[in-house]
């Protein structure tokens, strides 16, 4: 019993973790309909921009936060640039080119870094963390899953109740309408990339003190953020949330009470499933995808 | 032979069938008339195939036609045509009757010298290499949903507004183009017209819906002057 | 593509490869990996063109036919000719699990696949009673001797890779011509309307998912016993998925040859060249031609080169027509 509730407790907060990976693609796929596969590499990018500053510097790598915010942004609003230049075939060709580019950051990344496996060496991170006197988890772990929380907060927060977020819901359900009605789409497409790429910064760096990073590491993100995303449903965050804490979970017990190399088999597998029998999502709208 | 029996149909809260039943004999032609909205393409959409009904049965020579795929129903003979033309893309006219044929036939086999015959009593021999859904006039596009049916060689052709949108004379000249391909292939036909003297013309009985019901079913004429036929295509009680 | 540089194609790839670089085992063995590439590619470009549905996990095919072939020489002593064409009726029967995909739409679909591609991974490293688990599986029995000619050296394999992709292209031509062809082609933007006339689409697109994956799996088969070496993380890496993809966006994923003239273009440049250039991460070239291709010319590299040989051939025609 102590052991499945702390299969569950880890799982959770994994989850939140994955939420936060996730919730960038969900964004730009939600409101521009675009799948970015290069989202995992900026997510890793981030997470070697933190592990640079701290190697080099010494320096807590949360504190990199704003050299990789200001260069996953960039790498963001970069790939938005040129998915706008494909003419034709918008949906399938921008998967094409972002996979392409997804090679790209990888191999860049392998250039630079080599494919050597790092993570941080400052041990607060890892230090143990109990909550109810039995459920035991790292610190960075559970600073994964609180930041993961409050981006997702936050950010539905933003799309409900600000201008610029209502702006962007409005480009991405009607664009001529929204044209119409005196809002620049481009400006609104703009933040939903840039805040993507904020997203993604955050997750990266959270990924370094939680875990290990080498090269591979970006696809198998950008799968993870993918599966959550459609078990999400088209433009729900409140589902990227259900559907993150779920993975995790069930990765949590798979690894508990199996094997760790078969959680993945199980995620997958929750995956098809999900995806055969509710092709639009726990929280789609029906009728969608 | 097409045997409808008491099909519903409910597309949310919408009822857009209600228990309908109607029959048609070898070689008749039935129209299905009522206003926008009250149930005639929806039930071609049933018999065709591209919609489910909530309750209900269809059966066409012995057929369980709700049992039955799509594409099985056509070869039981059943062949369709929509209001909007839906050619197949990227193909030539006379490959979209080699589709047909291939298809859509009993027997499957593809026959050029009759895709020539159809094509020229449509009028479109002229165009058999034009590209289908690009280079072809709206009569054209009409002419070819209906070639593209006749290919499958259908026992019972449903023709979903054939004439809408045509002028008067192309109107004139497709409903004889379309008597003389009954007379000569003895097929079956239900027929979803607006035009009251088109349905006078071409059919030998008449269904009338609205609301998603049978109000009416019988002879043109004196369906026609049915006080509640009137009633429901002119919202007034007759002189 | 015409018939004069279709057999201009053969040539070369019959007679002009083996007598140039019969000698060299490594440059042979290069090709032949490039028509590996070619394979999956044209399988790939099959699926997509024909079945309307882009893979991303094509890899997944690739290697249960390896495995299916290599198992079933080693275990069941099964010819090993046989055995290629079993390990492609086996990808064809893996691929029945993903029926059901073929109800998702477009990106949907890719991603299902990529899900089924990471699924058959993890279950061939785990089944290591069948597959040897991830220690991998060593000396798989190599092409035997037939009709005289050793087809275990490096130079009669390539012989049969070339057959092998010939064969599908050969099959690959004439579902295009045929109605079926014309049905498929037409099912991609107006499916209802061949459905209305008899066409049981969804039958179709069964069938090229069943032809595809036994082409990729027949593939995957003859190079395990080409290397004569499998390992989970090899047989199902995602290379195999992402190579014939580029080889095929690079040469024109819409025509036949495309895909076979853009993997042997990419494998060997970026082994010859790019690899020597820089030996970690070479792949990244890869990367950046797939983005440039999709944006500058998305229908390949090639009918842009092939475009420029024939205005040029016209352009000197028309001087000569005037000069005469």
């Amino acid at each position: 019993m102590e052991l499945t509730a702390q299969a569950i407790f880890t799982g959770l907060l994994m989850g939140g973790f994955y939420g936060l990976v996730a919730v960038g693609l969900a964004l730009v796929f939600g409101t521009m309909k675009v799948i970015n596969l290069a989202h995992g590499e900026l997510v890793l990018l981030a997470a070697y921009i933190a592990y640079a500053v701290e190697s080099q510097t010494g320096i807590n790598p949360l504190l990199a936060m704003p050299i990789a915010m200001a260069v996953v942004i960039a790498a963001s609003l970069i790939t938005f640039y040129l998915t706008n230049k494909i003419k034709k075939d918008r949906e399938l060709n921008s998967l094409i080119l972002t996979f392409g580019l997804g090679i790209v950051l990888t191999n860049g990344l392998l250039m630079v870094f080599s494919a050597d496996i790092y993570s941080t060496q400052n041990a607060w991170f890892m230090e143990g963390l109990v909550i109810a006197d039995s459920l035991f988890s790292m610190r960075s772990e559970m600073l994964a899953f609180v930041v993961g929380l409050c981006a997702l907060g936050g950010l539905y927060w933003w799309l409900n109740h600000t201008w610029h977020g209502r702006a962007i819901r409005s480009v991405s359900s009607n664009r001529d309408a929204a044209k119409l009605m005196g809002m620049n789409p481009t400006k609104a497409e703009l933040w939903s990339w840039g805040v993507a790429g904020v997203l993604a910064a955050l997750a990266g760096v959270m990924l370094y003190v939680t875990s290990v990073i080498h090269p591979p590491i970006g696809h198998s993100l950008t799968i993870k953020a993918f599966i959550i995303t459609v078990l999400a449903g088209m433009g729900s965050i409140p589902g990227v949330l259900v559907g993150a804490l779920m993975i995790g979970v069930i990765e949590g017990l798979t690894t508990t009470f199996f094997q760790s190399s078969l959680s993945e088999l199980a995620s997958m597998t929750v995956f098809l499933l999900v995806l055969l029998v509710m092709p639009s999502g726990l929280f789609g709208k029906k009728g969608g995808h | 032979m097409l045997k409808v029996e008491n099909l519903s149909v409910n597309f949310g809260g919408v009822r857009a069938l209600q228990n309908v039943s109607f029959e048609v004999q070898k070689h008749e032609v039935l129209g299905l008339v009522g206003p926008n909205g009250a149930g005639k393409t929806t039930s071609f959409n049933v018999l065709s195939g591209t919609v489910r009904p909530t309750s209900g049965s269809v059966t066409y020579d012995g057929h369980d036609i709700l049992k039955s795929s799509m594409h099985q129903r056509v070869t039981f003979g059943i062949g369709r045509t929509f209001q909007i033309p839906q050619p197949m893309h990227e193909l030539s006219v006379r490959e979209n009757l080699i589709v047909a044929q291939r298809f859509g036939r009993p027997d499957g086999k593809v026959k050029q010298e009759r895709i020539d015959e159809i094509l020229e009593s449509v009028n479109l021999l002229h165009k058999a290499e034009a590209d289908a859904a690009t280079e072809l006039a709206l009569t054209e596009r009409k002419a070819l949903e209906v070639a593209k049916a006749l290919a499958t060689e259908p026992t019972l052709l449903m023709l979903d507004e054939v004439l809408a949108g045509l002028e008067t004379t192309s109107k004139k000249l497709f409903m004889q183009t379309l008597k003389d391909i009954r007379e000569k292939y003895s097929l079956s036909m239900i027929v979803i017209e607006h035009d009251i003297e088109t349905i006078m013309n071409m059919c030998d009985r008449v269904v009338v819906f609205n609301f998603g019901k049978v109000i009416a079913d019988g002879d043109p004429e004196e369906t026609f002057r049915n006080p509640e036929v009137v009633r429901s295509y002119t919202g007034e009680v007759p002189a | 593509m015409n018939i004069k540089i279709s057999a201009l194609m053969l040539a070369v790839m019959y007679l002009g490869v083996p007598f140039l670089l019969g000698g060299n085992d490594y440059l042979i063995g290069l090709v032949a990996s490039a028509l590996i590439i070619a394979g999956v590619a044209v399988a790939w470009a099959l699926l997509g063109n024909l079945g309307g549905m882009v893979s991303f996990g094509h890899a997944a095919f690739f290697g249960v036919g390896a495995y299916t072939s290599a198992v079933l020489t080693m275990d069941y002593g099964v010819p090993v000719f046989v055995a290629l064409v079993v390990g492609g009726i086996g990808a064809s029967l893996s691929s029945i699990f993903m029926m059901p995909a073929l109800r998702l739409r477009g990106p949907y679909f890719a991603l299902a696949i990529l899900a089924y591609a990471e699924i058959f991974k993890i279950l061939a490293t785990e089944a290591t009673g069948l597959t040897g688990g991830a220690g991998g599986l060593l000396s798989i029995p190599s092409l035997p001797v037939f009709a005289g000619v050793d087809f275990g050296t490096k130079l009669g394999g390539y012989i049969v890779i070339l057959n092998i992709v010939t064969l599908m292209l050969i099959t690959y031509y004439f579902i295009r011509r045929s109605s079926y062809g014309l049905a498929l082609k037409a099912m991609h933007d107006s499916e209802l309307a061949t459905r209305i006339v008899g066409v049981p689409a969804t039958y179709l697109k069964v069938v090229m998912l069943l032809v595809s994956a036994f082409m990729t799996g027949a593939v995957g088969a003859f190079n395990a016993h080409y290397i004569n070496f499998l390992e989970p993380d090899y047989a199902f890496s995602g290379t195999w998925t992402v190579f014939p993809i580029v080889a095929a966006i690079f040469g024109g994923y819409r025509t036949l040859s495309g895909p076979v003239l853009g993997a042997l273009f990419i494998y060997l440049v970026d082994q010859l060249v790019f690899k020597n250039l820089i030996p970690q991460g070479h792949q990244m070239i890869l990367g950046v031609m797939l983005a440039g291709m999709i944006i500058l010319s998305p229908s390949g590299l090639l009918p842009v080169i092939t475009n420029l040989f024939t205005r040029k051939k016209a352009d000197n025609k028309r001087g000569e027509a005037q000069h005469a």
